[in-house]
């Protein structure tokens, strides 16, 4: 594992993140979450300072940033006739401004999955990741169910910002700035900041209990992951369930820490031969390039074998494999956590009404009677 | 590499899903679903997350082709078209405008769709124009004009969730329209009863409350009987029906003939099940009906939808929130299609093509005399050239040698033609008829609308710039009419301007505008000085006809029924992963990669009569033709009963189908036909029907 | 860092076996393999414009680095390779996964129960054995649907004369050798003397499994036995997840699994009654 994280632990005190970001600005190209017209959150690469950060409430966006790092669709390497040649992403610096904690934890988990991989790392090393305390419970996130936030957690970003009071008669606030790595630290060198100390730590931490009691009661997940771990919930309900399954994917392609992939070659157009009105492949074709893209385990034809067989030919038996995935304690000696942070995306974007609190519900429902 | 978002709308289904088209470097990467988007809530079907690949494709047209001795050759815009305008020309001057003619898309936006009817009709001044509608939604414009004045969905896809019965006839959604499927499971988990009327047992049919599982073709009986009972229990809605609606008695008179008794014998519907149904629709507070191809593509099609009204009228199910009568079409601009007037009859707003003062309002609009006599549908034009004389089509984004009924007849007619104009992404089997091929601009690559199925105009555009020469169907038709020797008519600089023109011609559409629509999420459309803000909900208080009609409709035989040489029923579906004729869906690794093996879904008892194993090869005939594929096991279909996906061009159903057709609408009876299955020998792989190459026209 | 780029092999031989089979022979082009590569391991191979799929070596590469696979023609990427010969380039990754516990079956009794294709990933095992002089205790009981589908036929002729080798039939077998391989297990299994030490297996997964089972039924431990799985495979590292088999990635922890292991695993999720198929030999 690359050593991204030696705890260094500076704390600063900031009145207005603008004047962090104008300064990021001058290193790094700005990625945050803006709101369209509609109220639409998306994570959103941005030029200038047009669009003001949201920041404190609840704006966890509906995509996650993982495209950012393991981009949905990307050229692997190209075949030129005779070679093969890797093609790497050409990326420049970016700052991720504002991570919530629950995506902050997912990319410590794909920084893990995805250790030694060269186009992940390659995205991933000129990342600057700006984390943010959430200072509400979020519409579907049960981030401490899964000890994922909701404030940002020990080593999974750079800097973490946390607003301590705000002032809501001038509009202005007070915000703690850490800066948690070595690349936190000099992203930062330059400014003028004040320094935090103890009683601002201790601040934060108040903060996040008064968070964190705001959660409602989600104590059905718990229970449900318990289920899930010693076996008991039966093949039955996996049935019921999967019959609402669609298999459009949403869930793996919003749900923070999927990273299943297929890959697919395309065959180069050649310039003299501006349109192939045969859309057979031909063999005397030179040049291709294989590409790679998000895939997902609710497919059925994620596993299905060129013989017909199929592992996992039952709709059951794939959405319980998404589950197993996310709530496995078989899982927690690679990663030390679960897969799943508690975003709740995937209850959001299910068609079927089987995201995870449907799903975990009926378990606990089931189960526990 | 920066990366940029634009909102726009799915470009499959009729459901009109919001996305996020994400891009960089001119190249769709990746969709987002829109949490805000009012239908689609942050959801997404497997069609929709695929799109990215629908438009990137490596083999999209980039340039005009034309095609010499059997061969393509990259010609100029200049070239192409003033060859098309003077072939057009010299039909019109030859033969006559009923010589020429159009094919729009039902994926083409309003914009498009409007600017290929005025062509039609103001340049070529012919009413030869058409789309697919024809073989998904006709008989429901024509039945439902006719019950209640007026063919469009009446009531919104969030009315699901304020329903507490819903009935599904004939309509697959969790597969063809997933969003709304989805919406009616999550309202059946939310405690409304659910009741699916079906002969497959389809996902929806296995969560049901009820699934009448009914034989192929006796949807009429069906309905007719649960009028019956009804009638006969008093559970109609007496009040409802004295206050808007007419030819109760004689309806009620007519279906007394349908005993629950003959009815069981007919539909080998459980006789109990059938007063269940009844009572639960009937009874219900707010009951939402939605049907879909299973009762539209019959040859008793616009009777089916007549019979479904009928229904819905006696019960009061209509005007209110949560009920309704409710198509579910299918693709994503078929509404659009139909509202812009490319129908031969109508004009825009379902303006009568043979009322003299709509033609007169559009001919001072327009400054130019219009077309007088009656148009062709496209079956129409198809015929017409197999017998000499119709002369030149233009076809936009359609592939009618893949998904019309009877493709060896369609072919012949295309090649019959003395020019066939094709306006497309890719070099689809049409395509590779043409004599001209065309490049047009993807959704993704230009500003428009979409009307989806619930009547919301919705604002799409433009994420990336068309690949090489691609460019806009209403641009080429505005240059072609330039060439036409019309430089004024069709003169628009941005499609915002071909929408206000269409906008300030019509009643309906009054009201919108771009800048409306992107403020509301789009308008339902009417949208005028009386409902400026939309209708979410059609015939609260009346009917466009004044009071709904109820007309007994009599349960007729297929036209084809399985015998001693074509033992099995056979029907066409959909499968959840493709669209259409597949030339986007099958673009996509995943999707293309969920297709089964074998595309002849038959129940395992019917393969092991057979002495077949799952994934073998059959040939499948019926009296038009025969193709080869694999079978595939499913206990969605009962025995007896065969079905085929539509999509797929290796084995296209429509050599199978029967055209025989609703003669209201020539709505082809795709829904069933007659077919025998031979086994092939245990390792022969099936031959695929691909057409060879680009200079043959057709091989059979 | 993990290199998903292949690198550049071509092909030198090919040749025809059963009746949708075929031997290819391949040689690096401008490399030399770097890790040694142990019998029951697999790569990735690559073909440009079409696609990539895990291979077997049938015989691990010799000092020129020649390695030999024998591919049947299933589906879009085989049908693809088919129709290329000598001279073709492509591409390559590997070697992958875990091969057979050669380590353990030096002189011990040993039972390989292959079926139709499933004979290629276990003869450089059976030459291996050969080679080494531990052949005496070697049975091959090799299953195929009919004398069509059997491969390998040069190497069979060849270890007959080394080795038992028992021929079974699905149709067309004389009595004592038709039918499946379960069968005849029973019966083989009866006698005393043939008691294997460990069971190698490798064919359907079905097969395997009835194989598998049919084993301990007589008596052997789940821990004898070893399988070697299929999966769909993208990558061959595991990052592509598509081999999955719970928690474990066929393309690393296997594809040779020891049944016991692969038990444990199984039984980590839900076991949901399958449709009944019965297996068939590709
Ligand atoms: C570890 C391992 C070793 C194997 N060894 C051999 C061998 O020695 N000889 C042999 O003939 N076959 C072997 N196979 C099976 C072989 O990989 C498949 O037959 C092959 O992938 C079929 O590809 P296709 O494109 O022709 O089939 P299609 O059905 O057309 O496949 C479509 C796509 O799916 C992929 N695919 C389908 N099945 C598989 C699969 N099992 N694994 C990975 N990708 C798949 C293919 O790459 C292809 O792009 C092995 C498989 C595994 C997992
Ligand atoms: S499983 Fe669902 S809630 Fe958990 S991280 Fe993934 S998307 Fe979020
Ligand atoms: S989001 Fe729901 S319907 Fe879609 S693949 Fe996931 S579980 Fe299935
Ligand atoms: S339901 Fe229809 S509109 Fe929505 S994503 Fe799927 S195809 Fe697109
Ligand atoms: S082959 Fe990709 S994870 Fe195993």
């Amino acid at each position: 594992m690359i050593e991204r994280y030696n705890i260094v632990n500076n704390r600063y005190l900031l009145k207005d993140l603008g004047v962090l970001k104008h300064h990021l600005a001058k290193y790094y190209s700005v990625v945050q979450i803006q709101k369209d017209a509609d109220g639409e959150k998306l994570w959103t690469e941005q030029f200038g300072d047009k669009i003001e950060p949201l920041f404190g409430h609840n704006h966890l966006p509906l995509t996650s940033p993982k495209g950012f790092l393991f981009a949905e669709k990307e050229v692997l390497y190209k075949f030129d006739g005779e070679t093969f040649k890797t093609i790497l992403p050409q990326v420049q610096p970016k700052v991720m401004f504002g991570v919530q904690a629950c995506d902050l934890s997912a990319i410590a988990y794909q920084d893990k999955f995805f250790e030694h991989d060269p186009y992940y790392q390659k995205r991933r090393e000129n990342i600057l990741l700006v984390g943010i305390d959430c200072e509400s419970p979020c519409v579907t996130g049960f981030c401490v169910q899964v000890d994922a936030g909701p404030h940002v957690k020990d080593n999974t970003a750079d800097l973490v910002l946390s607003r301590l009071n705000v002032d809501d008669a001038n509009g202005s606030s007070e915000w703690l700035v850490i800066a948690a790595t070595e690349k936190g630290i000099n992203s930062i060198k330059g400014m003028t900041l004040d320094k935090a100390d103890n009683k601002h730590l201790k601040l934060r931490t108040k903060l996040l209990e008064k968070v964190r009691s705001e959660f409602v009661d989600y104590s059905y997940i718990s229970n449900a992951i318990e289920y899930l771990n010693n076996n008991s919930v039966p093949a039955q309900l996996w049935e019921e369930l999967s019959v609402r399954c669609l298999g459009c994917s949403g869930c793996t392609n919003l749900c923070p820490t999927c990273s299943c992939y297929t890959t697919y070659d395309v065959v180069e157009q050649q310039p003299e031969k501006p349109v192939s009105i045969s859309r057979e492949v031909k063999l005397e074709v030179t040049k291709s390039e294989t590409i790679r893209c998000w895939d997902s385990c609710l497919f059925e034809g994620f596993q299905k074998e060129a013989s017909g067989h199929n592992p996992s030919q039952k709709a059951a038996q794939r959405v319980e494999r998404f589950w197993f995935h996310k709530f496995s304690d078989e899982y927690l000696p690679e990663f030390q956590r679960y897969g799943c942070v508690g975003c709740g995306r995937c209850e959001q974007t299910c068609p079927g009404t089987i995201g995870v609190h449907s799903v975990m519900k009926r378990i606990d429902q089931q189960c526990c009677s | 590499m920066s990366q940029t978002q634009v909102n726009s709308i799915c470009p499959f289904c009729g459901v009109g899903c919001g996305i996020a088209l994400v891009a960089s470097d001119n190249n769709i990467t990746a969709v987002q679903p829109l949490s805000k988007h009012p239908i689609s809530q942050g959801k997404l079907c497997a069609k929709g997350w695929n799109t990215p690949f629908g438009i990137n494709h490596h083999d999209r047209l980039t340039q005009p082709l034309m095609k010499v001795d059997g061969e393509f050759r990259v010609v100029s815009w200049k070239h192409a078209l003033s060859h098309i305008a003077e072939n057009l020309k010299q039909f019109i001057c030859e033969s006559g405008p009923q010589s020429v003619g159009l094919i729009s898309s039902a994926r083409a936006t309003n914009e498009d769709n409007y600017a290929a009817q005025k062509f039609a009709r103001a340049v070529l001044k012919t009413n030869n124009i058409d789309h697919c509608a024809r073989i998904c939604h006709s008989p429901t414009v024509a039945g439902l004009k006719k019950t209640l004045g007026s063919g469009a969905m009446t009531n919104s896809i969030d009315d699901v969730g304020k329903a507490d019965v819903i009935l599904v006839i004939g309509a697959d959604p969790t597969e063809n329209h997933a969003i709304i499927g989805g919406k009616i499971m999550k309202a059946k988990l939310r405690g409304a009863k659910l009741i699916v009327v079906d002969p497959r047992q389809t996902r929806l049919a296995k969560v049901a409350d009820l699934h009448l599982q009914l034989n192929i073709g006796t949807n009429i009986a069906l309905l007719n009987g649960l009028l019956n009972i009804i009638f006969a229990h008093g559970w109609q809605n007496d009040e409802f029906i004295a206050r808007r609606c007419e030819g109760a008695d004689a309806l009620k008179a007519h279906v007394a003939d349908y005993t629950v008794e003959k009815v069981s014998v007919i539909t080998g519907v459980d006789g109990a099940d059938l007063v269940k149904a009844a009572k639960l629709y009937s009874q219900a507070n707010a009951a939402f009906l939605a049907y879909g191809m299973g009762i539209t593509q019959f040859v008793s099609g616009t009777n089916n939808v007549i019979a479904v009204s009928n229904l819905a009228l006696i019960c009061g199910q209509i005007g209110r929130e949560g009920t309704g009568i409710n198509p579910l079409r299918g693709q994503n601009n078929v509404q659009g299609a139909c509202d812009m007037g490319c129908l031969p009859n109508v004009y825009p707003d379902y303006q009568s093509a043979n009322d003299e003062q709509v033609r007169s309002k559009f001919s001072r609009a327009w400054q130019t005399e219009v077309a007088r006599l009656p148009g062709l549908t496209s079956l129409g034009m198809s015929h017409q050239a197999r017998h000499g004389n119709f002369r030149g089509l233009l076809i936009f984004g359609e592939d009618p040698v893949v998904t019309d009924p009877d493709r060896n007849k369609v072919a012949q007619g295309l090649r019959a033609m003395d020019l066939l104009v094709v306006i497309e992404l890719s070099m689809t089997e049409t395509a590779k008829m043409a004599d001209i091929v065309l490049p047009a601009a993807s959704f993704a690559e230009k500003r428009g609308t979409f009307t989806n199925c619930e009547r919301r105009v919705q604002l799409i555009h433009k994420a990336v710039s068309p690949p090489g020469e691609a460019k806009i169907d209403w641009q080429i038709l505005s240059e072609l009419a330039k060439e036409m020797g019309f430089p004024e008519l069709m003169n628009w600089q941005t499609s915002e301007q071909v929408f206000d023109e269409m906008c300030k011609l019509t009643d309906s559409f009054s009201g919108m505008s771009y800048p409306r629509l992107k403020q509301n999420n789009g308008l339902q459309w009417p949208c005028n000085n009386e409902y400026p803000d939309g209708s979410r909900c059609l015939h609260s208080t009346t009917f466009p006809i004044g009071k709904g009609k109820l007309i007994p409709v009599y349960h007729v035989l297929t036209d084809e029924v399985p015998d001693a040489e074509y033992p099995y029923w056979f029907t066409t579906m959909r499968l959840h992963f493709h669209y259409g004729c597949g030339s986007m869906t099958r673009q996509s690794p995943l999707l293309e990669r969920e297709t089964p093996i074998g595309l002849l879904f038959i129940h395992p008892q019917d393969a092991l009569d057979l002495g077949l194993k799952n994934h073998q090869g059959v040939t499948v005939s019926s009296r038009r033709g025969c193709v080869e594929t694999r079978i595939e096991f499913s206990n969605q279909v009962s025995p007896g009963l065969l079905s085929m996906p539509y999509h797929f061009k290796e084995a296209p159903s429509n050599f199978l189908t029967n055209d025989a057709m609703d003669p209201i609408t020539e709505m082809p009876e795709l829904k069933v036909c007659a077919v025998n299955i031979i086994p092939l020998p245990e390792n022969q792989p099936p031959r695929s029907s691909v057409l060879s190459d680009a200079g043959s026209r057709v091989s059979q | 860092m993990l290199q998903l780029t292949p690198q550049t092999i071509r092909i030198v031989d090919v040749y025809d076996d059963g009746s949708h089979a075929r031997h290819f022979t391949f040689e690096p082009k401008g490399f030399v393999h770097d890790n040694p590569i142990s019998i029951g391991q697999f790569f990735m191979l690559t073909l440009p414009g079409v696609g990539l799929a895990p291979f077997t070596y049938t015989s691990i590469p010799d000092k020129t680095g020649r390695f030999n696979a024998l591919i049947r023609n299933v589906g879009h990427l085989t049908e693809k390779l088919f129709s290329l010969g000598k001279g073709d380039v492509l591409g390559y990754n590997g070697p992958f996964g875990r091969g057979w516990p050669v380590g353990l079956i030096k002189h011990k009794e040993v039972l390989i129960v292959a079926g139709g294709c499933g004979l290629a990933p276990v003869a450089a095992t059976i030459d291996y054995l050969i080679n080494n002089g531990y052949s005496k205790s070697v049975t091959l009981l090799y299953a195929t649907r009919d004398s069509a589908s059997q491969v390998l036929k040069k190497e069979r002729t060849r270890w007959s004369s080394s080795i038992k080798l028992i021929e079974t039939l699905e149709v067309g077998g004389d009595s004592d050798h038709s039918g499946l391989p379960t069968q005849y297990l029973s019966h083989l299994l009866n006698k005393d003397d043939q008691y294997p030490d460990i069971v190698l297996t490798c064919g359907p997964e079905a097969m395997m499994m009835a194989v598998a089972n049919s084993c301990v039924d007589l008596g052997l431990k789940t821990s004898d036995i070893w399988m070697s799985i299929e999966r769909r495979m993208r990558c061959g590292v595991g990052l592509c997840g598509h081999c999955y088999v719970a928690n474990s990635y066929a393309c690393q922890q296997g594809p040779t699994y020891r049944y016991d292991e692969y038990l444990a695993l199984e039984s980590k999720t839900v076991a949901f009654e399958k449709d009944k198929v019965l297996f068939q030999y590709c």
